[in-house]
């Protein structure tokens, strides 16, 4: 059976699964160490997470990017996928255009990049295109400055498959298989929610809130509606939630009861967020098309950092988009707060109590969990606040907060098997 | 004219909050969200400044509570027991002092 992805195309695994296959492909081909970064994006592209990209991206993709959102082709595409290297790297391994070479992570070989092209390209253009800043303390223009002069473009292809690691096994689920997935739940309209957060209760509503706009007119007497609660696992800063508190609370949320099993799925998405606000906000809805949701949530200052982006930029940025553009409708979804004279979690278009309302505000929900004070079921279910401890213990070496330690001793998401080759 | 605290905030479960009443000072909670309870401890801005330094990990976050966070759960234990000993919120010198 074909899935068709974003920008119309079926989406195509670039995948060799068989072993012999893939040892004779790799067989003497210059081995280039990849970061992190590049290895989930690989991840991301040859099982089509990221399709139509089928490699990371050449100069006119880059510049259609930054010119006008879109691939060379024309779809819709908001952040530049590219691969760099220094010229002294290039020199070293002898890399020129026209070349195979084999991409390695972990000490092992991980994938195949036919070069097509190698070119440079101006990174504040990108900056500014991408982020609407050249300001270092963005953490998506540090990241787009910290490139390497030199873009590398062409197709991957995925030689070693990686091992999805526990606790995240569970919840590793490709496009295909999502796709696959929702068919088995019979869902026929299925929303997207984007996380990096143990939830609370704020979050609970806004999933269940788009769930209910995502339902809309359907009948009732049988659901098909489903909501994916689809986490970002990418690179950690300190202070961050770690990634296994996030994935399990997520998921504790439906084997608790809070959401029904035939209307809620957890599963994980590799990337490394870029806090490009509304940009990113067309690419998370680019990446749940090709796993085949049809709605996304967009909440307040969706992927935005500190005060880059207007609350609601994420939001507009979809007007802006000709009819057609994307396969996936985003719903817009205003606060939830803690209202004291409803008694209950309330919608900011629906409460009237505005001067009584308590915020959710992440760095205070963060102080609770930090003293290891268990809030009240309102804000924080108990199920979830107990994970959040349990988890600390098992993975975070006892913190539920990114720390040194656990930057330098965690089992990693995923790991490559050795090939032999 | 009013002079900025920098509070840190200690959050009030049961066993702290009969401590609190033991002392005299469960008035001093205040109630933040759902009817959780917090003791916000003042610091002036010298003091801020010295916190930050002795617990680099810790922030004093700007942009929402105006407060300082992510201060270690035991750093946190101390400053509640220093309230508690000295039966007053404003006890940072005295805390400081220990450090």
């Amino acid at each position: 059976m074909s899935y068709v992805g974003h920008g119309g195309k079926e989406i195509i695994e670039r995948v060799i699964t068989d072993p012999s296959e893939a040892a004779a492909k790799i067989r003497g081909l210059a081995k280039i160490p990849i970061r992190g970064q590049i290895a989930r994006e690989i991840i991301g592209i040859a099982y089509g997470f990221f399709s139509p990209l089928e490699g990371f991206m050449g100069k006119a993709d880059v510049a259609a990017v930054c010119d006008r959102m879109t691939l060379a082709s024309g779809a819709v595409w908001s952040i530049p996928i590219v691969f760099d290297m220094s010229d002294s790297e290039l020199a070293e391994y002898g890399i020129k255009e026209g070349d195979t070479v084999l991409l390695t992570y972990q000490n092992q070989p991980m994938a195949t990049l036919e070069v097509e092209e190698i070119y440079s390209f101006d990174k504040v253009k990108i900056a500014q295109s991408v982020y609407g800043t050249t300001e270092e303390k963005h953490p998506g223009v540090a990241r787009t400055f910290a490139y390497k002069d030199k873009f590398v473009g062409g197709k991957i292809t995925l030689v070693n498959q990686p091992k999805i690691n526990e606790p995240f096994d569970k919840f590793f689920l490709t496009p295909i298989q999502t796709r696959q997935k929702f068919a088995e739940k019979g869902w026929k309209r299925i929303v997207a929610h984007q996380t990096r957060n143990v939830p609370h209760t704020g979050h609970e509503w806004l999933m269940k809130g788009s769930w209910l706009q995502t339902h809309g007119d359907a009948p009732v007497e049988k659901i098909e509606t489903g909501l994916l609660v689809n986490a970002i696992i990418g690179e950690k800063r300190k202070g961050d939630y770690i990634d296994e508190a996030i994935v399990l609370c997520q998921d504790v949320l439906r084997t608790a009861g809070y959401f029904r099993e035939d209307t809620h799925l957890t599963s994980i998405t590799l990337w490394d967020m870029r806090y490009a606000g509304p940009k990113e906000a067309i690419f998370h809805a680019i990446l749940r098309t090709n796993l085949g949701l049809t709605h996304h949530m967009f909440g307040r200052d969706h992927a935005g950092v500190g005060t880059y982006y207007d609350p609601y930029d994420a939001h507009r940025i979809f007007d802006q988009l000709p009819p057609g553009a994307l396969d996936i409708k985003p719903v817009r979804v205003l606060e939830w707060w803690y209202c004291p004279v409803c008694a209950e979690v309330a919608y900011m278009g629906l409460c009237g109590h505005t001067k009584e309302r308590q915020n959710f505000s992440g760095t205070l929900i963060r102080s609770i969990i930090q003293d290891g004070v268990k809030p009240p079921r309102l804000i924080f279910r108990p199920e979830v606040f107990d994970l959040i401890m349990e988890t600390a213990e098992k993975y975070g070496f006892g913190s539920p907060f990114v720390t040194d330690q656990y930057l330098q001793n965690r089992n990693p998401v995923f790991t490559l098997p050795p090939m032999g080759a | 004219m009013s002079t900025e605290t920098y509070p840190i905030n200690i959050w009030i479960n049961e066993e702290r909050y009969e401590k609190l009443q033991q002392v005299g000072l469960a008035g001093m909670a205040q109630e933040m969200l759902a009817g959780l309870k917090v003791l916000r401890v003042p610091c002036t801005e010298e003091q801020k400044d010295k916190v930050l330094k002795l617990f680099p990990m810790a922030k004093f976050d700007a942009a929402t509570t105006r407060s300082i966070e992510l201060l270690p759960r035991d750093v946190k234990d101390k400053i509640f027991d220093t309230v508690i000993a000295n039966k007053k919120l404003d006890i940072m010198d005295v805390f400081l002092a220990g450090c």
